[in-house]
């Protein structure tokens, strides 16, 4: 050990003491400045978007993401003609919230759409969402239209080589994912992959190409630069739709994670199903999307 | 100083109000619009069968002033006309050829046949012609204007819309109808009132002598004639000082024309009005209305759909109660057609037979029922499509998911698929275990309400999921889901 690494190694041992003794937001910044940001963050027992911010700062705030002037898509799951207690659709106050963060981090402009599953204009309206955003700022814009998605070719994927992907993904300078954790009927569960079938014009072929790879497959088109896994409200059975608020059970969790795969694997555990029980997920791993090994990444734990 | 025309702003204002009825999705629910569609004639007959007597009974009094304030149809022809305001060829005698049109009506109606009534109802003919004409080519415009390339960021306030429902046949049928129609009254003013309208004819047998007429004043009329070529109907006869009123509908155009104010609205003294042939024309219109009235009770639709081998039965509307109940009081207006947001009920030719001519059906693949949705039976004006509340519809079985296992995804390919149990709102179509760790759909027919999401998110093709109509609605079972409510268990540790 040399004097300058025994100097930098003082001043952060210094600078870490202190963020242990320092409570509150000042220490954990400080706590970030030292270990670095984190590749997830999970946080639990809060509200959606109070887990948020304290997620976003352990992954190292919006600055990270989000630089002056950039253009920035936020994709909820916004795909059902539901109210937010159904928990069908992403918690608006949570989508409310990063849109604003976004902006405050200098944003030019906040897209937010879904390619809706039920009709957009009532799913956007029923969601909340669409008025939620609008309150933060964004710019709601519809997807029900073919005009709107350009052809995209994905290198990699094993089936899904190209796709029709809505141009908003495409072009934007940042791209925030922002699923909600629910059981689904078909693909097991849905979580930050399965909800960027919301960004292709063409979900059928998925279903009769073979879902699981078609799903794994898109994850390689355009990683998201953040995804934000809202595990508020869990839909526990009967999804992805949901009957009835009976079908729900209140985590207050959330994940946030800049690789996909690790926070489908890290959303699967709270739902308390094995990520590699779910075929996506295993398959997004084999293609190196992302890793379902939580290991491999530095893992920010955050009670509130 | 002139005189301020008040009758043409009326006439499109009104005009206009009606258009909107067939144009703005959630028109027609409540207020002044959906009451003007309730109170006309067929609709209403349909709905309380007493209304006819009403009506007559109101005639009677006031003459024909439904068919020039009330009936769309008829300002159409007016506004039409008073485009060119060509001039009239002047009275001629009422063709008796209506009284066989409505003879026509009536009789069919009780063979059960009502696709005459469709192909005549003034109402139902404006409708169909502003759904399936104006509609469409009013949303192609928004489109045209929606795409318009815009330089930068400037923001956009017309958005891209699906097309306006449309079926090619009942859209050709409506503007061949409107487009001679149009061209007709061009002409000729109001020439489906003085001939063509069983509605018209109907309400003629108690105006001929109603006690609101037009009444001539002999000594201030100078022969002109001016009258008699503003007369739209032409039963004004300037040389015989008379207006026939079984055909005048009180449009008031001769009033206007006459620059000796020589005619006028006025209540004729009783006994002047009662002759006998009024007497009997009045008797044989009760005749009409109370055997009408005896036929919508008692008559059933000849051919029931579905009934005969090979053909799926077609879906109903929910609210409509059965197909028997739809086809009897559907009039074929279209305000089903555009309330729907899901753009899914469509007018038909004949999928509900001869009798059913251009009434809708229920298509699942333009999308499917929304199950938060129940704007068509708020503004069914006939009471074909029942008012429901929506805990009420959503319970409503109006068809039944049928599976066909072979075409299935998960059985052809051996991949998961799930998209029709994904879109199921009641969980009737669910995912059980197959083969390989695959799982495959299964239908609960006591909870399918047959929205058809399942038909449209099937990604087979031929589809794997298809539904059935109920030709008697059923009421699905609650779901049997267990618990009260949302269950409290906030993550107590992390899992990893």
């Amino acid at each position: 050990m040399n004097r300058r690494e025994f100097l930098k190694k003082s001043l952060a041992l210094a600078v870490g003491t202190s963020a242990l003794l320092l409570r509150g937001s000042a220490g954990r910044a400080l706590a970030t400045l030292v270990s670095g940001p984190a590749d997830l963050a999970a946080v639990r027992g809060g509200e959606p978007e109070d887990m948020f911010d304290r997620g976003l700062a352990a992954m190292g705030g919006m600055k990270r993401f989000v630089s002056k002037g950039q253009t920035v898509v936020v994709k909820p799951n916004i795909a059902w003609d539901v109210r937010p207690e159904i928990g069908a659709n992403t918690n608006p106050a949570l989508v409310e919230r990063i849109v604003r963060r976004c902006i405050e981090a200098g944003a030019s402009k906040v897209y937010v759409f879904d390619h809706t599953c039920d009709l957009w204009k009532r799913s956007y309206l029923t969601s909340g969402i669409e008025e939620a955003a609008r309150r933060a700022g964004a710019t709601v814009v519809p997807a029900d239209q073919k005009r709107d998605y350009r052809k995209a070719s994905i290198p990699g994927a094993r089936i899904l080589r190209e796709t029709y992907v809505h141009e908003l993904v495409l072009q934007s300078d940042v791209f925030i994912n922002v699923p909600v954790l629910k059981n689904h009927g078909g693909a097991g569960l849905t979580i930050s992959m399965k909800n960027l079938m919301g960004i292709v014009w063409d979900r059928g072929e998925f279903h009769s190409r073979g879902l699981h790879q078609c799903i794994a497959d898109l994850s390689l088109l355009r990683k998201p630069d953040l995804n934000v896994v809202d595990a508020y409200r869990v839909m526990t059975r009967s999804g992805p739709r949901g009957t009835s608020e009976k079908d729900i059970t209140i985590r207050k969790a959330q994940v946030l994670s800049t690789d996909i795969v690790a926070a489908d694997a890290a959303a699967a555990k709270i739902f308390g199903t094995e990520p590699s029980s779910v075929e996506y997920i295993r398959q997004g791993d084999a293609l190196k999307a992302g890793t379902m090994d939580l290991n491999r990444l530095k893992v920010e734990r955050i009670a509130l | 100083m002139k005189r301020i025309r008040v009758r043409p702003l009326f006439v499109w204002i009104f005009l206009s109000g009606f258009a909107a009825l067939f144009l703005l999705s959630d028109a027609g629910e409540s207020g002044l619009l959906g009451f003007c569609a309730k109170i006309q004639v067929f609709p209403a007959f349909f709905r309380w069968g007493i209304t006819l007597f009403l009506f007559a009974g109101m005639t009677l009094l006031a003459g024909r002033f439904y068919c020039s304030f009330l009936c769309p149809l008829g300002l159409f022809q007016e506004a039409v006309h008073g485009l060119g305001k060509h001039r009239l060829s002047g009275y001629h005698r009422g063709t008796s050829l209506r009284y066989g049109i409505l003879a026509a009506v009536i009789i069919s109606m009780a063979t059960g046949t009502i696709g005459l009534l469709h192909l005549l109802d003034p109402f139902a003919n404006f409708g169909r012609g502003i759904t399936q004409i104006l509609r469409p080519v009013l949303v192609a415009a928004n489109n045209l204007l929606a795409s318009f390339p815009l330089p930068g960021d400037m923001p956009r306030f017309l958005h891209v819309r699906p097309p306006a429902p449309l079926t090619p046949f009942v859209a050709m049928a409506a503007g061949i109808f409107l487009a001679a129609l149009a061209a007709w009254s061009f002409f000729r003013g109001r020439p489906y009132c003085d001939g063509l309208c069983p509605v018209g004819t109907f309400l003629g047998l108690f105006s001929s002598h109603s006690f609101l007429r037009i009444r001539f004043d002999e000594g201030s009329c100078s022969n002109c004639g001016r009258c008699e070529a503003a007369c739209p109907t032409a039963c004004l006869s300037a040389r015989k000082r008379r207006v026939d009123g079984d055909r005048c509908v009180l449009c008031l155009s001769c009033i206007e024309a006459c620059p000796h104010g020589a005619l006028r609205l006025g209540i004729l003294p009783v006994g002047e009005g009662l002759q006998r042939r009024a007497f009997f024309r009045v008797a044989a219109g009760l005749g009409v209305a109370i055997s009408l009235s005896a036929i919508r009770r008692s008559w059933t639709p000849s051919v029931l759909p579905g009934t005969a081998e090979g053909i799926e039965p077609p879906i109903s509307p929910p609210g409509s109660r059965s197909h028997e109940n739809f086809i009897r009081k559907c009039i074929a207006c279209s305000a089903c057609v555009k309330a729907c947001p899901a753009g899914i009920i469509r007018p038909t030719l004949m999928a509900w037979g001869v009798s059913g001519l251009f009434q809708p059906v229920l298509d699942y693949d333009f999308g499917y029922c929304q199950y938060e949705c129940k704007s068509c039976s708020t503004v069914c004006p006939t009471g074909a499509i029942e008012p429901l509340s929506l805990e009420a519809k959503q319970r409503v079985q109006i068809g039944r998911a049928q599976f066909h296992r072979d075409a299935c995804i998960v059985v052809k390919n051996g991949t998961a698929c799930g998209a029709c149990a994904e879109h199921c709102p009641t969980q009737a179509a669910h995912m059980v275990p197959f083969q390989d760790g695959l799982t495959i759909p299964e239908v609960d027919a006591s909870l399918c309400i047959g929205c058809g999401a399942c038909h449209f998110a099937c990604p087979a093709s031929p589809k794997a999921m298809t539904v059935r109509g109920l030709s008697t609605h059923g009421s699905a079972r609650p779901a049997k889901t267990p618990g009260e409510g949302p269950v409290l268990d906030p993550l107590e540790d992390f899992p990893f």
